[in-house]
């Protein structure tokens, strides 16, 4: 009967099933399985997404000039020797001999200063700022670049020369414009990796390239798994089918990995930031007592040990991670109820009409509308916490979760701060060159809006930009450290973002993989470093 | 035949040609900008001299129904378009993502029908008994599974739990295989997402049969072929089960258009690279071309289905030739 | 994601108005006897069952569900049954609490749906014609409208609200009940007494009224319980995956917060996902069964 042969068929399907080897396929030996987020489009300088890992992975098939170490300082990479002129605005740089494209032919000057200048003519979000304080370049002869500036750039080291990848002029001479970059295959680089196979939304092969002049790379072979999903790339990364994963660890799984034999589990400070971004133009919000209070209805450090089970650190309230080099010691912020209430009450918001909500001198009620993004269970948790807090002094906040796109239309529109905005409050957070790069508190806080392009809230205060611009042009390490510190100190009182927290960069890999990670200050361990020493 | 493709084909085709059109403004209604996409997520550092330059090297500045009319001068091409997000043609991405969910959702399919029909079948044979009774339940309680809950306790069992599948992807990554050992890698991967999938087709298949066969049962000939002696066995596979197919065979060419954008939720658990997670993956990163893309091979899936159905029917079943 | 209806009956899985009619139930006068059946009985008490303990949230579940009462990630223990969630409520109050939301959006999206389904199909089938044949393209229409991307519209530009789902469920499910009821009333229309009806010069107002809504109001009802079913789970999937309103806790949005804080990997599916998925699937079940106990009692061909 029909029936019974169907039973046949079926139980010899699962026996093939279940007889073939269960553990599965293991890792071969000189390869490395690590596990990114999202496809990186071709993993060239034009067609890479995301800030982290995106550029991070980009670097091991590129080279820069110069490459951020350990503690995202500017080390010489492609250049060997570097002089810089007193005023600042002439730099001379020698690169190393006998560096090779993937191709075979040399890398040379010539390749530098087509580089510099493409990215000024072909836009890049990243890189064509920073470049543009670039006057000229010159290629006296193949291994000696000289750069002109036209005024001195705090940032030029570590936002330029140590950012921008050196492309192949014999490639990318014949692509001029936007859509072309990025719809360029060819992955020649110069880098330890070259890039062997990829398969859309799937994985990149990347094998080590034998010339690298820095030395031969330590791991032969590089693949990455593309694994969207943040449960199923832990859930692998135990199951050891990958070995190395470059999200940060989530804290609810940092006490189990840490127990599992093999896996090695390694903790940094965090640059990335999670906040609550004030709409300063609100008729309400911008008074600065109210913020003041808001802010000392949250309890930093329950939603540390809530939200981040610990894994955490308290957020500056001059934004600044205090383990961030230019962070104004003695700056923080202790969240108190009852001064939360005392400021409310000392502004003139009360409950007229004891409807449980407290108005304003006008009669205004003070009801808000908390923006989060949809996707982002933790500040999604936030949120509400905070809602509950702010009930607690009689200030109604109702919790609005979007899309992505949807809150960058009201919070960000078009990315462009000088669009205005139209919000109450959001959660929001950058994420870790934020913090690194020395313009920082001149991008979060000038209110002129190509200036301060992350001045989301459209805070406005003349001193801050003043004092933003000069540190913008300030190259000494010490004075730089002394405006910072004053401008901390203000946006301390004024309050246009409060910083919740920064939250830890946990890293997990299994030992037995690979053991020679370098852990980068507030970013990770997928970096240049962990593969290959820095060239003598 | 004819008078088929005038009337009915001519509705079909106002169908297909709402349908693009409803496919193209929805992505355009949705808020915010591709800009994103296009430049990747440091486009916040970019001034906004620069954003206009992209904007109109991309052709996002065009009025609406300029951008509407080279869409359709491209459909008529076969040009599906360029997706911003991944820098690929978009019939490359499509083409490389459609396989894997025609293999997941096809087999499913067919295994579920095949299945079905036989238990359907089993269950109006013994219409009444507890087979018949405990089998609804049985159906009934897989049809109001989430499918979502189930692949996930798939996983953290038989992946996760005993190790004995794979946890993501359709193949493993990196590892050329060749022969058996590459027919056995994908069967692997397929094993959970096709069981959860099958399971919970099933029931509907199931339903059908059983209905069809109870309905036509009690049907006259059959009484009359009973009277004449001839063969219980003979009465349900001759007569019976030739009408009770006619209804399953219609519900399968219905579900088969259904199959390219069916598995959403069950790819998305699984990490399956189908068409499903590749259109909520485009939803999410708003990139318009590929969802446009992806629209139009769903709707002229189903609206293919719909037409084949329509066609074969009357061949089907010859009472219907007439009847119209 | 798969179609709602969890019966599928011979008049709806065929599209083609003749072979419907060689297997359209046979309708007879209005009254009729009502047996429930065991399976009914079971759908009826988890409706039951499951609607009071909503109703009595209150004083049935042991905490505030939005009130952090514990460490996060506890495993069950004597004070919290199924343990605590990631931010330290009780699992076992927000599921109770749950039971309002997901039942909630079940039956009001069913509501919408079946509102629509049934003035379309009446309308369709009685009046015939190119009202009936424009109204079934539109079916076919609906039928095809992408789900997700105007799930994530609609979620955009109003919020992702209770509200929304509702409605856009409500308006991409009525198409399979409209269709269904078409057919009744072809067969309803078709009956002698109602053509006579009709000769005799009763307005199509007065046939309508005394003659098809009657013999369509019974199939709505077991369409809606079956509509309900599934929207109950279409809300699931749609919470699970983060497009619902992460804020109101249905079971959909306990599981996406289950999902995305790792239960899988870290042993607490076993107390955070399991219990979700139970319910979810015993308020369908109920739904199901009653819905279906409803037609068998409604179509004498299929009863024993």
């Amino acid at each position: 009967m029909a029936l019974r042969r169907w039973r046949l068929v079926m139980a010899t399907l699962v026996a093939v099933l279940l007889l073939v080897p269960a553990a599965g396929i293991g890792q071969t030996p000189g390869s490395l399985r690590l596990a990114i987020t999202r496809d990186e489009g071709h993993l060239n300088p034009y067609t890479y997404q995301t800030g982290y890992p995106g550029w991070n992975l980009m670097t091991l098939v590129y080279d820069t000039l110069f490459y951020p170490d350990a503690n995202n300082e500017p080390i010489p990479w492609l250049v060997r020797s570097a002089q810089v002129s007193r005023d600042g605005l002439t730099w001379t740089l020698t690169l190393h001999p006998n560096i090779r494209w993937h191709d075979g032919r040399s890398l040379t000057s010539e390749d530098i200063k087509f580089t510099f200048e493409y990215v000024i003519k072909v836009a890049h979000s990243r890189w064509t700022p920073p470049a543009r304080v670039i006057e000229r370049v010159d290629a006296p002869n193949p291994t000696t670049v000289v750069f002109h500036l036209k005024n001195a750039d705090a940032g030029f080291r570590l936002r330029a020369l140590a950012d921008v990848p050196i492309l192949p002029k014999h490639i990318w001479e014949s692509v001029t414009t936007v859509p072309a970059a990025r719809a360029l295959t060819n992955v020649v680089g110069s880098g330890p990796y070259m890039v062997a196979e990829a398969q859309p939304a799937q994985f990149y092969r990347l094998t080590a390239n034998p010339q690298y002049f820095a030395g031969q790379p330590r791991v032969r072979e590089l693949i990455l798994p593309v694994i969207r999903d943040a449960t199923v790339s832990f859930t692998a990364l135990q199951a050891a089918q990958i070995e190395a994963n470059v999200r940060t660890l989530a804290p609810e799984l940092v006490a189990q990995f840490e127990r599992l034999p093999g896996m090695k589990v390694v903790r940094g400070a965090g640059f990335a930031s999670t906040l609550l971004q004030f709409n300063m133009e609100h008729p309400l919000l911008k008074d600065p007592k109210l913020r003041q209070a808001i802010a000392n209805t949250i309890n930093t450090r329950l939603m540390v040990r809530l939200l981040m089970l610990g894994f955490a650190v308290g957020g500056s309230p001059g934004y600044l991670h205090p383990d961030s080099p230019l962070y104004a010691p003695g700056v923080k912020f202790e969240a108190n109820k009852a001064k939360a209430v005392a400021l409310l009450n000392e502004a003139g918001y009360r409950d007229r009409n004891n409807d449980g909500i407290r108005e304003a001198q006008d009669g205004t009620p003070l009801r808000f509308t908390l923006l989060t993004l949809a996707g982002n269970p933790i500040r999604i948790r936030g949120a509400e916490l905070i809602r509950t807090w702010l009930r607690d002094v009689g200030i109604d906040t109702t919790v609005r979760v979007q899309e992505d796109a949807a809150i960058i239309d009201q919070v960000w529109p078009e990315f462009d701060v000088c669009k205005g905005r139209r919000f109450d409050m959001a959660v929001f957070g950058w994420s870790a060159p934020v913090m690194t790069r020395p313009t920082a508190l001149r991008d979060l806080f000038h209110s002129d809006c190509n200036i301060g392009v992350l001045n989301i809230g459209g805070y406005k205060n003349p001193q801050i930009d003043r004092m933003g611009e000069q540190l913008a042009i300030t190259v000494d390490p010490a004075r730089q450290k002394q405006i910072a510190t004053e401008m901390q100190k203000i946006v301390a009182q004024d309050l246009p973002v409060h910083v919740l927290f920064y939250p830890d960069t946990i890293m997990a890999y299994r030992q037995a993989g690979y053991d020679r990670w370098v852990f980068q200050k507030g970013q990770g361990i997928i970096n240049k470093l962990s593969f290959v020493d820095p060239p003598k | 035949m004819l008078r088929f493709l005038a009337g009915k084909g001519v509705q079909y085709a106002l169908v297909l040609l709402f349908a693009i059109t409803l496919n193209f403004l929805l992505p355009r209604m949705m808020p915010g900008s591709p800009l994103v996409f296009l430049v990747g997520e440091d486009i916040g550092f970019m001034p906004a001299a620069q954003r206009a330059q992209i904007m109109r090297e991309f052709g996002l500045d065009q009025a609406l129904w300029r951008q509407y009319l080279i869409y359709l001068g491209n459909l008529a091409q076969g040009d599906l378009g360029f997706s911003y997000q991944q820098g690929r043609p978009i019939a490359e991405i499509i083409l490389n993502r459609l396989p894997w969910t025609l293999l997941l959702v096809g087999l499913s399919l067919l295994l579920a029908t095949l299945i079905g029909v036989t238990w359907g079948l089993l269950a109006a044979w013994r219409r009444g008994t507890s087979v018949d009774l405990g089998s609804l339940g049985v159906a009934m309680f897989f049809e109001s599974t989430p499918s979502f809950w189930l692949g996930m306790i798939f996983i953290a069992v038989f992946a996760a739990g005993f190790g004995w599948f794979p946890i993501f992807g359709a193949q493993t990554i990196g590892v050329p295989l060749s022969g058996a050992a590459w027919v056995v890698d994908r069967l692997r991967h397929l094993a959970l997402p096709m069981a959860t999938l099958t399971l919970i087709t099933i029931p509907g298949m199931f339903m059908i049969m059983r209905y069809a066969m109870l309905a036509v049962l009690d049907e006259q000939y059959v009484t009359t072929a009973r009277s004449k002696g001839v063969a219980e066995r003979r009465v349900i596979y001759g007569h019976a089960m030739r009408n009770a197919l006619l209804p399953v065979a219609t519900v399968f060419m219905l579900n088969l258009g259904t199959v390219v954008s069916g598995a959403t939720v069950i790819e998305t658990v699984f990490s399956y690279p189908g068409i499903g997670r590749l259109l909520f993956e485009a939803v999410l990163a708003r990139d318009y071309p590929v969802i446009q893309a992806t629209f139009f091979i769903v709707t002229v899936s189903v609206i293919g289905m719909n037409i084949i159905a329509d066609l074969l029917y009357p061949i089907i079943d010859p009472r219907v030739r007439h009847a119209r | 994601m798969r179609s709602n209806a969890a019966v599928k009956t011979t008049a709806e899985a065929t599209d083609d108005g003749a072979a419907a009619r060689a297997m359209a139930p046979t309708v007879r006068a209005p009254r009729r006897r009502f047996r429930l059946g065991a399976v009914g009985t079971v759908g009826v008490l988890l409706i039951v069952m499951l609607s009071s303990a909503g109703g009595l949230a209150p004083w049935i579940a042991p905490y505030d569900p939005d009130e952090t009462v514990g460490d996060p990630f506890e495993p069950p223990s004597s004070r919290h049954w199924l343990g605590t969630n990631d931010v330290g409520r009780d699992i076992l109050s927000e599921l109770i609490y749950g039971i309002r939301i997901s039942m909630t959006v079940g039956f009001l999206a069913a509501a919408v749906s079946i509102a629509i389904g049934t003035l379309v199909g009446i309308v369709a089938g009685y009046f015939s014609g190119w009202v009936d044949m424009l109204l079934m393209r539109l079916v076919d229409i609906v039928l095809v409208i992408p789900f997700l991307p105007l799930m994530i519209l609609l979620a955009a530009y109003l919020g992702p609200s209770f509200w929304n789902i509702i409605l856009v469920i409500g308006f991409l499910v009525w198409a399979r009940p409209a269709r269904v009821l078409r057919a009744q009333v072809l067969s309803l229309r078709s009956l002698d007494y109602v053509d006579a009806a009709r000769a005799l010069g009763a307005s199509s107002a007065r046939v309508l009224r005394r003659h098809i809504l009657p013999g369509v109001l019974s199939l709505s009802l077991a369409q809606f319980i079956l509509a309900a079913s599934g929207a109950i789970l279409i809300e699931a999937s749609l919470s699970f995956l983060g497009l619902g309103d992460p804020t109101a806790k249905s079971w959909g949005s306990t599981l996406y917060y289950a999902q995305v804080r790792s239960a899988f990997l870290s042993g607490a599916w076993k107390w955070w996902v399991v219990p979700p998925g139970v319910l979810i699937t015993a308020a369908v079940l109920g739904f199901a069964f009653t819905g279906y106990a409803l037609e068998e009692a409604l179509n004498p061909r299929l009863q024993r």
